[in-house]
């Protein structure tokens, strides 16, 4: 009976099209303040601000990759922001005292995996609650990059470390290249291969996806490994662009970047969502502050705005899906 | 007299669907109606409308007397209609007393009374001949026990109308009997029940009157004692089917699986049983008896304390399920939504779920291959659906439970373990999902059905073993359904049978 329930009465038809797919949605809401924006500010588009933009949403645009897989898996991680300070402080410290830059990069990068595996394996072999551990993972790694620094950023970096942050590759910012190569190539890892498809099932339903014969602890370690080596990625970049390691930077990132992938489609049910989507959720809210700061609406009202955003998307969403599953 | 309850031409529509279409239904006081149907005929639309979780498009729900739009549940309960879910709605940490008392417990100077909301319950229990402590935690309770929590519950609610949905679905042959001296009890203080079940034995036993329907119509409505069995199937399906297929003998191959003087602590005492090759084995068990734990220590669910498993002629003890699989072992578990399926994803993706390294090349999942699957899996076992894309959500539960056997049938397993396999389905997807169990089996594969319907084991498998409180009590080729409830439930129970019998002629 749902089946047939899906054929709407016509009115409903257009709206129901157009919030068919979240990604399509997105784009078009994007390109409408593109638009829109450009009529009001013509610097809206100028290549100074639409770099800014860019740049400026690289470790969010990074982390949400991580996050979206984690939250199709029917998981989070609140301990991202955190884990992207300590990991880009840890990398100024090393660079400052002289470790080349290879072994700074692997060391930070370590970092993020370690934090990974802790928070993977005290949600699945301990069976703490994911906001619970991370809560505290969150803490520590924070805890950890302010006791490590007394609270101040590392600065005077080596000037060959700050050549990613700051280069142009065909006229473009190397962060936003790098940022496109990685939502790309795990969009469509996520879309077409065998691992991340099991990602999907344990997030529709664990326990099925135990008695379907999958390995539930073993994907859900690699998802929270992934998404903390791609918090510390996001850390090091940040580092490149600042020339400082920074134990305060990303502060309360976690929640923008959760409610970027929710925009996006993803779900705190778990067994939803895709990479481009959350991508052009982070796209979107990123728009949204800038176009606010052009128009000189105070920083403060950017926030309640994003609030606003979040609640409606997921509301649209639930009365979208209520019409078309109406037992 | 006049009805308790009626309602009057509902009609509810979903889309294009008709749900339930004219339909006319009527309780009186003092009597059970039972509301009987396959999948989809609308047996849960009109319990909806009855109980104020829907409204309909057109007709009437009339209480009492009185044509009334019942606005929500709360509504229909302060009206004297009371619903016993199928899937029980109890808090399992809270007390005995809380779950009965849900949101309205005794109060005192607007702190809980808890020494009236406990005599209260108890008051309410001393009706069931059932020995619970009020303060004991539901979640302690077997699920027997827990029912009988629910229907208390909603007596508290004063009911004059009470819904059963399925209640004996998890119950024992006991605690069914102790249900169905309630239900007398209380009709013979004026109270109307409509039941609603797929169990017919139990419908005919304790219905006064049977109404069924097909594809939202209503088809008929009989006095109980003037129908059968068979009439009731034949009204329900809409055509003659036989309702018992005797399984045809089949040469059975070597031994495959055997257990020998198995342990489980709790569950298996020294259980011996092999298993063959091209045969349909039963284990016939009660809930709790064990039975499920044979299916579970071959699946690598359950670690055996003692005694030895062979499978393929080798010692065999698997660490994990994911090693149980690899050997060649299929486990259908017992419950379709929590899990056997995604109930979310498509079809197609619920069929190749247990397959996925089959559809996977270079570590890239092949959609296209997986698509063939599915619409092989959709021809053969016959499932209704618009295509593969589809969550199996908008499935019917028979359907539903195809696809979950589907998705092992995918895997290529020498044993095959099925547990409940037409738990909730109508006799349609009964007798597909039989035939292709036998099938399975005609092609050198070992079926294991763990199962309480002892009727479909009789008629599906070759032999049967029966599991009582951990033992192995025998195993017998066609037996009757009295020896095995003689064998399951150990001869005192036979005797209650016997005794009822006498009591209804």
């Amino acid at each position: 009976m749902t089946v047939a329930a899906t054929q709407a009465p016509r009115q409903n038809h257009l709206l129901k099209s157009l919030l068919a797919t979240r990604e399509l949605t997105l784009l078009v809401l994007i390109v409408a303040i593109i638009i829109g924006m450009s009529l009001i500010n013509p610097y809206f588009l100028s290549i100074a601000n639409l770099r800014a933009v860019a740049i400026g949403m690289t470790p969010t645009a990074i982390i949400v990759i991580g996050m979206a897989i984690l939250l199709a898996s029917g998981g989070f991680d609140l301990s991202v922001g955190a884990v992207m300070a300590l990991s880009s402080t840890v990398a100024g410290m090393l660079l400052v005292a002289g470790v080349p830059i290879p072994v700074t990069v692997i060391v930070a990068l370590s970092i993020g995996l370690t934090s990974g595996a802790i928070n993977g394996g005290l949600v699945t072999f301990v069976g703490i609650n994911p906001l619970v551990a991370t809560l505290g993972t969150m803490s520590i790694a924070r805890g950890v990059a302010l006791v490590l620094t007394e609270g101040f950023s590392v600065s005077n970096l080596p000037q060959a470390f700050g050549y990613v942050g700051s280069a142009s590759w065909l006229g473009l910012p190397a962060l936003m290249w790098i940022t496109l190569l990685l939502v790309v190539t795990f969009d469509l890892a996520v879309r077409h291969t065998r691992f991340f498809r099991q990602i999907y099932l344990i997030g529709a339903n664990e326990r099925a996806a135990h008695l379907s014969g999958i390995a539930v602890a073993r994907v859900r370690i690699i998802a929270y490994v992934l998404c903390g080596a791609l918090a510390a990625f996001a850390g090091i970049l940040l580092a490149s662009r600042l020339m400082s390691g920074t134990p305060t930077a990303g502060n309360a990132l976690e929640l923008q970047v959760l409610a970027a992938a929710v925009i996006g489609g993803a779900s705190l049910r778990g067994g939803e969502g895709t990479i481009l989507g959350a991508f052009l959720g982070v796209v979107f809210v990123a728009l949204i502050n800038n176009s606010m700061t052009m128009l000189a609406v105070s920083v403060y009202w950017q926030m309640i705005v994003t609030g606003l955003i979040l609640v409606i998307a997921v509301a649209l969403d639930m009365i979208v899906r209520r019409k078309s599953n109406p037992s | 007299m006049d009805a308790l309850l009626e309602l009057r031409g509902a009609v509810k529509r979903y889309g294009p669907t008709v749900a339930l279409d004219g339909v006319d239904f009527d309780l009186k006081p003092g009597e059970v109606h039972a509301l009987v149907g396959e999948n989809g005929a609308g047996k849960s639309t009109a319990l909806g409308l009855i109980y104020g979780v829907i409204s309909p498009d057109e007709g009437e729900v009339v209480i009492g007397g009185k044509p009334v739009r019942l606005a929500s549940i709360a509504h229909a309960q302060s009206l004297g209609v009371s619903c016993v879910f199928q899937e029980l709605s109890l808090a399992e940490g809270l007390s005995v007393a809380e779950n009965i008392f849900a949101g309205r417990p005794p109060t005192r100077g607007g702190l809980i009374d808890w020494k009236r909301l406990r005599a209260q319950a108890r008051t309410l229990l001393d009706d069931f001949e059932i020995d619970v402590d009020v303060r004991a935690p539901i979640g302690s309770l077997p699920v027997g026990a827990r029912q009988v929590v629910e229907i208390a519950k909603a007596l508290s609610l004063e009911a004059q109308v009470l819904l059963l949905d399925e209640p004996t679905s998890a119950l024992s042959p006991d605690e069914k009997n102790a249900l169905f001296r309630l239900v007398r009890r209380l009709t013979a203080r004026g109270m109307g029940i409509v039941y609603v079940s797929h169990h017919l034995p139990e419908v005919l036993e304790i219905s006064d009157r049977i109404t069924v329907l097909r594809d939202g119509r209503k088809i008929s409505c009989h006095q109980a004692s003037e129908t059968s069995e068979g009439a009731i199937v034949r009204e329900m399906v809409g055509s003659a089917v036989d309702l018992i297929q005797p399984s045809k003998p089949r040469t059975q191959g070597d031994v495959l699986a055997s257990l020998q003087g198995v342990s489980v602590p709790g569950h298996l005492a020294d259980v011996t049983l092999e298993m063959r090759t091209g045969e349909v084995l039963g284990i016939a068990g009660l809930l709790g008896s064990g039975a499920a734990v044979i299916g579970e220590v071959l699946a690598g669910l359950a670690r055996p304390s003692a005694g030895e498993v062979t499978f393929a002629g080798a010692p065999f003890a698997p660490g994990s399920f994911r090693a149980a699989k690899r050997a060649g072992i299929a486990f259908v578990p017992q419950e379709r939504k929590t899990e056997g399926l995604f109930i979310d994803v498509s079809l197609r993706g619920n069929v190749v779920a247990a397959s996925l390294g089959r559809h996977t090349g270079a570590g890239i999942f092949r959609e296209a291959s997986a698509s063939r699957s599915a619409r092989k899996a959709i021809a053969s076992f016959s499932i209704k659906t618009d295509g593969d894309t589809p969550p199996v959500s908008s499935l019917s539960g028979g359907n539903q439970q195809k696809v979950m056997i589907a998705k092992w049938f995918e895997t290529d397993p020498r044993l095959l373990i099925v547990n409940e396999p037409t738990k909730g389905v109508d006799i349609g997807a009964k007798q597909q999902i039989h035939a292709a169990l036998r099938e399975a089996a005609s092609e050198g594969r070992c079926v294991l059905v763990v199962s309480s319907d002892f009727p479909e084991l009789i008629s599906l498998c070759d032999r049967i073993a029966v599991v009582r409180q951990g033992k192995l009590e025998g195993v017998v080729e066609s037996p009757t359904e009295a020896e095995l409830v003689d064998l399951a439930s150990g001869p005192g129970t036979v005797a209650d049978v016997r005794d009822r019998e006498r009591v209804d002629a």
